[in-house]
């Protein structure tokens, strides 16, 4: 290895602004709380009204889904942080502006809610039928039939794949220093602004995302498990 | 209220149900008294299965009655002789008095066993928890499962799981047991334990309608059979006669190929 690229690669560099950089790794996490929390109420929502008896509901549930799920992170982000204040100004006739992390959030939590709906569809229309005859056999109502039954379960089988929705919800907030989000990526755009040496920057960005991920989601996969073999042996 | 004293604990009146072009039940009307089994055998795809889960309204029936003490499940009839359908919520007060076993057991596996047990005593009843407790683990003694009241259902046999779905039903200490086929989906060799704990519920006077494959049970256990036939009561009586000297050719051969 040649001693440039050696001094481009030592992660150095990455360390000596460790603090700034971590600050910044601070809003991708508060980034993605905050729109994982909007995406699963939303996801919920959604996931109810496509698994509705009444034909509009199912119909809106499905138009919510193929929205969000069909467009883009980025488009989004630009459409959310640009356009809609612009719109909902000409509805109210004011001047409005969204901080950027709040766009942020909008956007992610929409379009990760569309992917959400999905995986609790999916996870709710896999209990048994018998079961919830069961349940209202018993007496139980609706509610108590999803809250007790169904949705228990639900939770325990869509579990491996609501957390790739997560990872890539997480790997999604990367890109909302596009908005000027302060995250991680942003500054370290702006350190590399500062010191002209973008490779160790980058690289040691790369590899924070990479650890970080890897080991949430495999922690992660391995307490679901754990939870979900007690029940299916 | 209609007066429980004088009517009969569950009636059926004139039931149909319609799936669609299929005629499945076509004017069925039975009662039974309280304290008494009544089996409800018959060819597969002769009405029985839908019969009784019309009696709970798990099927809409199409036209007709199911009263339970007298009590219209479906139908309010007010004082001044109007009618109204009655709303899903209501239809659930009377299901809390209907026991009901299902073939597959449809034990919920994320519970376990005195979780299954405990659940609608609680949640529907609004028993207190230390009540409901008590009441559970009465009701698995009865099924002989004391010992696996800590256990999830996916590690039981199917004949246990079978009696965990008999004391969940009965926790909820209902007026009558509905049975579908309760044997159906079991071995051969796990049958017997499900039937001795239903002969024991039988004979402590719980008022029970069985849908039934084994003729044997019918036979020793029941007060009376109604032999279904393309929806429609064929033959019905004490066991010995529906066994012994039934009047319908159809119930004859039903019998005789069972037999043999």
């Amino acid at each position: 290895m040649s001693e440039n690229l050696r001094q481009m690669l030592d992660l150095g560099l990455f360390w000596e602004y460790r603090s700034i950089l971590l600050a910044g790794l601070a809003f991708n996490f508060y980034v993605f709380a905050a729109s994982a929390s909007a995406a699963i109420v939303l996801g919920f929502l959604a996931a109810l009204a496509r698994v509705n008896p009444l034909r509009p509901l199912r119909w809106l549930g499905a138009v919510h889904v193929e929205t969000f799920r069909n467009a883009p992170d980025y488009v989004m982000l630009v459409w959310v942080h640009f356009v809609m204040p612009l719109l909902i100004g000409q509805a109210i006739g004011m001047r409005v502006t969204f901080a950027p992390f709040v766009s942020a959030v909008i956007a992610l939590g929409l379009v990760y809610s569309g992917y959400l709906a999905e995986t609790f569809r999916t996870g709710m229309q896999a209990v048994p039928r018998g079961q919830i005859e069961a349940a209202r056999a018993c007496g139980m109502g609706g509610v108590l039939v999803m809250r007790r039954i169904i949705l228990p379960q639900a939770v325990r089988m869509m579990l491996p794949e609501a957390m790739n929705n997560f990872v890539s919800l997480f790997k999604a907030t990367t890109i909302v220093s596009l908005i000027t989000v302060p995250d991680l990526m942003y500054r370290v755009q702006m350190v590399t602004q500062q010191e002209m040496r973008p490779l160790p920057l980058y690289t040691g960005a790369a590899l924070t995302y990479f650890v970080l991920i890897w080991a949430v989601a495999a922690l992660a996969r391995a307490g679901s498990e754990r939870w979900r073999r007690k029940i299916w042996a | 209220m209609a007066d429980p004293a004088g009517a009969p604990c569950v009636e059926v009146v004139d039931l149909h149900k319609r799936f669609g072009a299929l005629e499945v039940l076509r004017g069925v009307s039975f009662a039974v008294d309280r304290g008494s089994v009544v089996s409800i055998i018959g060819a597969s795809g002769s009405g029985k299965s839908t019969l009784l889960r019309c009696i709970n309204y798990l099927e809409q029936p199409t036209s007709g009655e199911v009263r339970i003490d007298g009590e219209p499940i479906g139908i309010e009839r007010r004082a001044d002789g109007s009618e109204r359908r009655r709303s899903m919520r209501e239809i659930g007060r009377f299901r809390r008095d209907l026991g009901m076993v299902f073939q597959q057991f449809n034990l919920w596996p994320h519970l376990t066993v005195l979780g299954n047990v405990v659940e609608a005593p609680i949640r529907v009843r609004g028993l207190p928890r230390r009540q409901a407790m008590e009441l559970a683990r009465a009701c698995l003694e009865r099924v002989q499962l004391s010992e696996k009241s800590s256990e999830y259902p996916a590690r039981l046999s199917g004949g246990q799981q079978q009696r965990v779905a008999i004391a969940r039903a009965l926790a909820m200490q209902p007026k009558v047991m509905l049975f579908d086929e309760a044997t159906s989906s079991l071995d051969p060799e796990l049958t017997g334990e499900v039937l001795e704990v239903m002969r024991g519920l039988a004979v402590d006077g719980t008022t029970m309608i069985v849908v039934t494959h084994e003729m044997g049970f019918a036979r020793e256990v029941s007060d009376r059979v109604i032999f279904l036939h393309g929806g429609l009561i064929e033959e019905e009586g004490p066991p010995a006669q529906v066994f012994g000297t039934p009047r319908s050719e159809r119930c004859r051969q039903f019998l005789a190929k069972l037999l043999h």
